[in-house]
């Protein structure tokens, strides 16, 4: 018998965007969040601005939590994994464990999302030498985020302000040795984003972004870069940055300067390593458990994403977000969009048969 | 400063290598010409950076995000190693722009304002930059003698003011100077330094007032009360300078009454135009290209020699890109009988510069030593690649510039016209 319900699994933007908007149209719908809060990385990661836009990350999540929480179609599973599915479309049956408890229940679903994300590349498994578990300077753009928040940014070491700090492009992206040969979509901008706030919170620093191409699509390019360059002074330099040497209490980044083909050893204070987008463990997991096939980077294989992003190898199984590969924000939310038709769609169809 | 290559020869025989080369504790240890610069980027400053974009004008430099479009229409790029791509990257780098030689390069030309994405924007930084060097004193000797110059005789020529109208006495028209004329005339016709002082810029203001008495133009000559426009001090950063003689000439042109204003260059175009209004002066004024073709009609007949020559026409930049007049000249040029105009290929929105701009005209010997030719020889060359016979110009700066590059670079075939001399030879025969 077909379930009117749709089951989404992850409660980070695209999970919660496509449960808010099939409540809106009258489905009913289960969300399923393994950690024991909504909101996903930006509240997990203690981001302070969204990019874009620099609306304060926890305000604008807080909105979207709320839309789920107080409303009688949504059924929201907090510390719950998906540990089992069968069935087909218009009639799975998903098992549901809530953590600590040991117990487990079957909830039926018409259709799915998957809204299980992405997680920040781990710098340690960087080919080149940026030393991210020796140096207490050198910090993720995930760790800059939670000091942004806090509203300073001061050099972990011994807590004083930086004079100087920069930023390096594409770590862990772009790159056949790691086997992440994508580009993370997100980091130029988050980036410059950081640059932007930075010399808010700490105009005596002096900031610099060494990238290889700076990928500033659409109108990232005119809120962002040209921003972060013509008013705040952010210095941006072609080549990449081949190791982090400690000199005294400060980092030399060694490199080139691409275009004056020179060899680079410059002093800074703080190194953020502009790390990209790797299929998080949720995503890896949830792709075995629903039996949908998975791309070479272990991100949900969406067969015909040009013109059809949220659909999975399975019928009746949707993907939203970066589960689906590298997005921003905005690919999120429009995916939700598009997945929570397509599920409603095909719960009520199935419905009427 | 550094010498002309022919001085840096090295005798090899005299060439000692020493296992171990110490200067001020760099390390310069090696075969005699191996590059001896520092090759590691050491540091990044963002104080020289700052220190042009704080100051008004400056701001732009700061926006390059190298793309290098300038550099392809960068006239110095061409025989030099200079653009503005260039000159944010070495600011950036911490080079010093204030004191570097790189500041006086720029012609103002344009072009890489035309091209530029980000708007960098060379003719205000260029003039910012340079102001606050002059007040420091860093400027090339030759162009602090032609400030000087202006400053004493109001001319750069260094020809004293009180001669301005001496050339008056070769024409074979009359010529009214306002203060004798004592009565209004319908064109105040504003001669210029070099029409008034340099031999060949004579020649064209003899022309001109043929041209102007021929077509029975009522006009005059402020004569000594003329000062150099000073527009392309303004560029080279000598504000004060500029100001003085704005004023000086405002003050006399509102002695007089009169119609309109023409000018015989396109640097006193500009000034007129977009600068004398900051000081109160709010007249039209005309480039004498733009007021001659207002009297085509008049001028055809008078055309009765046909000049039967290839004539190529070099835009001066700063009537075509600054001001927007390319049609005007050429309208003249096909008026005279016989004239085959041809176009070189870099022409027009694109045109390539003299090299006279934004204080190069007193910049010769300097700009020698930063480039491998001087422009106006580059332009000569393209001009004889184009088959002219003829050399057409409009601005009084460029006459003698391209008749030393013919010279220097083995053309002397090319003649260098202005315009006005061409209607003039086609006039009388």
């Amino acid at each position: 018998m077909a379930s009117d319900n749709v089951l989404i699994v992850g409660g980070g933007p695209a999970g919660l965007e496509a449960a808010r908007l099939l409540s809106d149209i009258g489905v009913k719908v289960t969300l399923v969040e393994k950690r024991p809060f909504l909101g996903g990385t930006p509240i997990a990661e203690r981001y302070a601005a969204l990019t874009h836009g620099f609306h304060d990350a926890e305000t604008m999540m807080n909105g979207m939590i709320e839309a789920v929480t107080n409303n009688s179609l949504v059924d929201v599973r907090l510390n719950s994994s998906v540990t089992a599915s069968e069935g087909e479309a218009g009639s799975f049956k998903v098992t549901l464990a809530q953590a600590g408890s040991g117990s487990s229940e079957v909830v039926e679903a018409g259709a799915v999302i998957i809204a299980t994300g992405f997680q920040h590349f781990d710098p340690g498994r960087e080919t080149q030498v940026y030393s991210y578990y020796e140096y207490p300077d050198v910090i993720t753009i995930a760790d800059a985020e939670g000091m942004l928040k806090d509203g300073h940014f001061r050099k972990p070491s011994n807590g004083e302000i930086p004079e100087r700090v920069c930023f390096i492009q594409c770590v862990g992206s772009r790159d056949r040795q790691i086997g992440n040969e994508y580009c993370s979509k997100v980091c130029c901008g988050i980036s410059s984003k950081q640059a932007i706030e930075v010399r808010k919170v700490s105009p005596e620093t002096k900031v610099f972004i060494f990238y290889i191409d700076m990928r500033m699509y659409g109108y990232w390019e005119n809120e962002l870069y040209w921003p972060a360059q013509e008013k705040h002074r952010v210095q941006y330099v072609k080549g990449i940055v081949t190791e982090i040497v400690k000199k005294g209490d400060r980092l030399m980044i060694r490199g080139e300067d691409t275009t004056m083909g020179r060899p680079m050893e410059v002093p800074m204070d703080i190194v953020v390593l502009a790390v990209g987008m790797e299929a998080s463990h949720g995503t890896r997991q949830m792709a075995q458990t629903f039996g949908v096939k998975q791309n070479k980077y272990h991100f949900i294989d969406v067969p015909h994403d040009a013109l059809n992003p949220v659909a999975t190898s399975v019928p009746g199984i949707f993907v939203a977000g970066a589960a689906a590969g590298p997005k921003d924000l905005d690919d999120s939310i429009g995916m939700a969009g598009t997945a929570a038709i397509k599920a409603a769609g095909l719960v009520r169809k199935m419905a009427m048969a | 400063m550094p010498r002309p290559l022919a001085e840096q020869k090295v005798i090899q025989e005299e060439v000692k290598e020493l296992e171990s080369f110490v200067v001020e504790g760099m390390d310069l240890s090696g075969h005699w010409n191996r590059m001896f610069g520092q090759r590691v980027i050491w540091d990044y400053s963002h104080d020289n950076m700052e220190k042009v974009t704080d100051l008004p004008g400056g701001e732009s430099l700061g926006w390059c995000y190298g793309c290098a479009k300038c550099t392809a229409v960068c006239p110095i790029d061409i025989v030099g190693d200079y653009s503005p791509r260039k000159i944010h990257r070495k600011t950036q780098l911490g080079i010093d722009l204030f004191k570097s030689d790189d500041l006086w390069l720029c012609t103002t030309c344009m072009n890489c304002l035309r091209v530029c994405p980000k708007e960098v924007n060379m003719i205000k930084i260029m003039p910012a930059v340079r102001e606050q060097a002059v007040l420091e004193g860093d400027v090339p000797a030759e162009l602090q003698k032609a400030f000087e110059d202006t400053a004493k005789n109001g001319n750069p020529l260094g020809q004293p003011q009180r001669k301005r109208a001496a050339w008056v006495s070769q024409s074979d028209v009359p010529v009214p100077i306002m203060r004798q004329h004592k009565q209004p005339v319908d064109v105040l016709w504003y001669v210029g330094s070099y029409p008034s002082y340099h031999p060949r810029g004579i020649d064209a203001a003899l022309a001109a007032a043929r041209i102007f008495h021929a077509l029975g133009i009522d006009f005059g000559i402020l004569g000594p009360e003329e000062k150099d426009d000073g527009d392309s001090f303004r560029l080279a950063g000598e504000t004060g300078l500029f100001e003085m003689l704005a004023e000086d000439n405002i003050k006399a042109l509102e002695k007089y009454e009169w119609n309109r204003l023409v000018v015989t260059g396109p640097h006193e175009y500009n000034a007129f135009k977009n600068e004398y209004p900051k000081f109160g002066f709010d007249r039209p004024v005309q480039h004498y290209t733009q007021f001659l073709v207002e009297h085509l009609d008049q001028l055809k007949p008078l055309l009765k020699h046909e000049v039967n020559r290839t004539v190529t026409f070099h835009d001066p930049c700063y009537l075509g890109r600054h001001n927007g007049e390319y049609d005007a000249p050429r309208e003249l040029l096909r008026a005279i009988p016989g004239v085959k105009l041809v176009e070189m290929g870099r022409c027009k929105e694109n045109g390539y510069c003299c090299g006279g701009g934004g204080g190069g005209m007193w910049l010769d010997s300097f700009t020698q030593n930063h480039t491998r030719m001087r422009l106006s020889e580059r332009r000569v060359r393209e001009a004889v690649e184009y088959n002219a016979e003829v050399l057409a110009v409009a601005c009084p700066f460029e006459v003698s510039r391209f008749e030393d590059g013919a010279k220097s670079t083995g053309n002397d075939h090319l003649q260098v016209l202005d315009i006005l001399e061409m209607l003039d030879q086609s006039m009388r025969g």
